[in-house]
């Protein structure tokens, strides 16, 4: 370091006026975050498993290509689902507490940035992991349907040369019915919506966990119940003849778990159930709802943690 | 009148322990005022609740009693640390970032962008010497390069009030001198220096007041020089004195009331003669290699 | 703790609210042909723990698909209890996937069944057509239930047509099959034309298959394949069919020269 002269340091510039809200922090702390995530090696490691079960559901199945697309379509879409609901507690898990444990916490927090704004920031940084991952994953599932499907239609037709024209119109609209469905791309976003619901809840979950490992451990729990919650739910909502402390259970699981069975619509979309605008838009509706309510709720516990 | 550059009143902050009766109490009516533009030393040993109190300042840490202000505005709020700087004890940063992209998020944070900020950034690292580590990630830096990096990053915004946690811990003498000369340039500009540490003879050097904790109080404070002046001593630095002239200097104070407590011969510093020695040999190194003939 | 103890007691909140909301969109998703499963210990006996947990995890699909893929095994081994048991348990998984009801019908009621009918272990006639029998009506239940959970998809009403026309030769049961199928959104094209066919099979009901027959052979040549023709002339040779309203005799097929 050269200080020998005046000259040698900047001149003192006043500092940029604080501004109370600024998504610009925001961004700088979602960019760092995803950053950070991305340069995680688990994170490779996990991303090329997926791609490589996408890719090997083809050898799956030989026995006819309604068999073969259909287990492609649920191996690709179950992939997905797996990896970014791991993804996102597992990474989210992380955020916080090792921000604190190392102490990188204290530089950004002495900078003019509102505790709402670091852990809107965080969010923001893992929604946007989850969402290149799930982007690059149907980019490969489409293509290698794409291509399966083409090499099914090439066999067709030159095994129905000859044949009647709706015949074989028949028989390429049961492949193209088998293939690819527009209705997978409400199912692939309701599976990053899930995700994203997982992330916002497991950084609300290590805003009061002491470690990483105690985060995962009870999301982990939380992501069970919450796909029995709608079971608890009609169950207390109908049920009268059960105990006291049963249906103060039952309401607990109730109302404080979120119903993940609401975000499980891809099963049936895989099968050729169509979702209806109405239905994706409140899932998606009450998706974002949670979502917001977990990070607003993290920012509001993080706000009075000693660091 | 301009509001003092930090302001303690009556700060007390008790931590609970779980599952235990009794708190610590880390800071207790701890009174401060440091005015804009000089260095002020907050001393004290481990656990003395030096940490505490910086923390409290930069609004990381709550008060259990008492406020704390920065020119001015109470440290809770958010805007106080817009024209702050903070380096913290043994650099808190994310090694999976690059020197760039480190100072880059901190001046993002602070508001810069675009061309200013990458025009601070490129001061900034030449100024630090980690133009050429740029692109480096901070998990490979030294434990130096991380000194420096978090300098760096501490004056992205052009800080009014400098916070400076153990800036020498764990430098090397020359790095250590660096950014002691950086901490009185910093003076000359009018920015006020705030640092914590425990090498009392760095800091003997550069602070002008400086307050000594000790399990959460002030136990002293005030100018350094009228702090560590002796009363009723004088020193006397003379060169080239010869024998005769040092009797009768002795038998002057003899034959006075005063005292003559101690007679020994200057020193120079360790630090200064380790400077010297490194400086000269490099420099004897690289004349010899310029008078090597060509092979 | 004071604010974890504030943000669950938000959650409590937040979950009256949400409450109603889930409610009311499970319904829809139900009513929507979502949510086909009951979670419950008959499914968890059903499918053994591992699965219970997958299947409640979101991958219901993924584990029908493991028991699709052991059930083609225990094909290769003809070990038909197993492929029936492994067959009720995709279909409780996923009830809107038509291959596997497909599949599963196909499995009991062709192969099966054939194996039944030669199974050389057995020598009485009379109880291995029993056991024929019996694998045609599991398959038939297959679909049946099938077409329950999936009332407006053709291929399963299709399939249930070629089960009653090939094994039971219940020819009404056959046309009606194909004509519930024809009447849905996406049937195969030929769906009217084996309705009627299967039709003109039946006794008593030859006026009625002869009038689909020539509404079919009006619409045009693309309907005008041999079989239809062969139909056609036989029912107006049944029915006494004027000669000036027959089909001519020179337009048998499509593509052909006139005589």
């Amino acid at each position: 370091m050269k200080f020998s002269t005046r000259e040698d340091l900047p001149c003192t510039e006043t500092a940029p006026r604080h501004r109370p809200f600024s998504s610009g922090r925001i961004l700088a702390i979602a960019s760092n975050t995803l950053t950070e995530l991305i340069r995680l090696r688990v994170f490779y490691a996990l991303l090329v498993f997926a791609l490589l079960l996408i890719g090997s559901s083809i050898f799956m199945a030989q026995l006819s290509f309604q068999q073969e697309f259909q287990i492609l379509k649920d191996v690709a879409l179950g992939a997905m689902s797996i990896f970014t609901s791991v993804l996102a507690i597992v990474a989210t898990a992380r955020l916080i507490p090792q921000d604190l444990e190392d102490r990188t916490v204290y530089t950004i927090l002495a900078r003019p940035v509102p505790r709402l704004e670091y852990v809107v920031g965080k969010i923001v940084g893992v929604l946007a992991l989850l969402g290149i991952s799930i982007l690059v994953m149907s980019v490969a599932f489409v293509l290698v349907m794409y291509g399966r499907e083409q090499a099914v239609v090439r066999v067709t037709l030159r095994q129905m040369a000859g044949a009647p024209p709706d015949q074989v119109a028949d028989a390429l609209r049961a492949i193209r019915a088998s293939a690819f469905n527009v209705n997978l791309f409400p199912g692939i976003l309701i599976v990053y919506l899930k995700a994203c619901l997982l992330a916002a809840l497991t950084l609300f979950v290590s805003t009061f966990a002491s470690t990483n490992i105690f985060t995962i451990v009870v999301m982990a729990f939380v992501y069970f119940i919450s796909h029995l919650e709608a079971t608890a739910r009609e169950y207390w909502l109908q049920e009268h003849g059960s105990g006291l402390v049963t249906r103060i259970f039952l309401a607990l699981v109730a109302l404080l778990f979120p119903d993940l069975q609401e975000f499980n619509l891809v099963d049936d979309i895989v099968a050729g159930t169509a979702v209806s605008l109405g239905l994706f838009l409140k899932t998606a509706a009450l998706g974002v709802f949670y979502i917001t309510i977990y990070t607003l709720l993290a920012a509001w516990v993080f706000y009075g943690k000693e660091l | 009148m301009t509001d003092p550059a930090v302001t303690v009143r009556d700060l007390t902050k008790v931590f609970p322990v779980p599952w235990r009766r009794q708190s610590v109490v880390a800071v207790s009516n701890l009174n401060l005022r440091i005015e804009p533009g000089e260095v002020y030393g907050l001393l004290g040993p481990n656990g003395s609740g030096k940490s505490t109190t910086l923390k409290i300042i930069l609004g990381l840490v709550s008060p259990t009693r008492g406020c704390t202000q920065i020119f001015g505005e109470d440290s809770r709020r958010v805007q106080s640390r817009q024209a702050v700087g903070f380096l913290p004890e043994n650099p808190y940063f994310q090694k999976f970032l690059t020197g760039e992209e480190t100072l880059r998020f901190a001046g993002r944070l602070c508001g810069l962008g675009g061309a200013q900020l990458n025009k601070r950034i490129d001061e900034l690292l030449e100024l630090v010497g980690l133009n050429k580590a740029r692109k480096r990630r901070l998990g490979t830096y030294s434990k130096g390069m991380l000194q420096r990096i978090g300098l760096a990053q501490a004056l992205i915004n052009h800080p009014r009030l400098v916070v400076l946690d153990e800036p020498t811990a764990g430098v090397d003498p020359a790095g250590s001198r660096e950014i002691r000369d950086l901490i009185v340039d910093l003076k000359r500009r009018g920015i006020t220096v705030l640092l914590s540490s425990h090498l009392l003879a760095q800091a003997q050097e550069i602070c002008d007041r400086v307050g000594i904790l000790a399990e959460g109080a002030l136990v002293r404070e005030g100018h350094l020089q009228e702090l560590i002046a002796i009363e009723n001593q004088t020193e006397l630095v003379i060169a080239d004195a010869s024998a005769d002239l040092l009797r009768e200097i002795e038998s002057v104070i003899n034959r006075s009331s005063a005292k003559l407590v101690e007679r020994r011969k200057s020193t120079t510093t360790l630090e200064r003669l380790f400077l010297e020695a490194t400086q000269n040999g490099a420099t004897r190194l690289r004349g010899e290699q310029n008078d090597t003939p060509p092979q | 703790m004071t604010r974890i103890a504030g943000a669950l007691a938000i959650l409590i909140a937040f979950g009256a609210i949400k409450l109603p909301i889930e409610h009311s969109l499970d319904a829809q998703r139900r009513r929507e042909h979502f949510a086909g499963v009951q979670f419950n210990l008959d499914l968890r006996e059903k499918i053994g723990q591992l699965g219970f947990v997958a299947a409640l995890s979101g991958f219901r699909a993924i584990v029908a698909d493991a028991l699709f893929i052991q059930a083609f095994t225990a094909w290769e081994r003809t070990e038909w209890g197993r492929i029936l048991l492994l067959f009720r348990h995709i279909t409780t998984l996923q009830p809107r996937v038509l291959l596997f009801w497909d599949t599963a019908a196909w499995q009991m009621a062709w192969n099966a069944s054939v194996a039944a009918m030669n199974d050389l272990r057995q020598p009485r006639l009379a109880l291995r057509v029993r056991a024929q029998r019996e694998y045609f009506a599991l398959g038939r239940d297959f679909l049946e239930r099938g077409i329950r959970n999936n009332p407006d998809r053709p291929e399963l009403y299709e399939a249930l047509a070629r089960l009653y026309k090939e094994k039971y030769r219940d020819h009404a049961r056959a046309a009606e099959y194909y004509a519930k199928a024809a009447a849905l959104p996406g049937a195969a094209s030929f769906d009217r034309r084996f309705a009627a066919y299967e039709l003109s099979y039946c006794e008593g009901r030859e006026r009625e298959a002869y009038q689909q027959l020539r509404q079919l052979y009006d619409e045009g040549p693309q309907q005008r394949l041999p079989t239809l023709i062969a139909r056609l002339k036989f029912l107006e040779k049944r029915l006494g069919i004027p000669p000036r309203q027959r089909i001519p005799e020179e337009r048998t097929a499509p593509g052909q020269q006139t005589p």
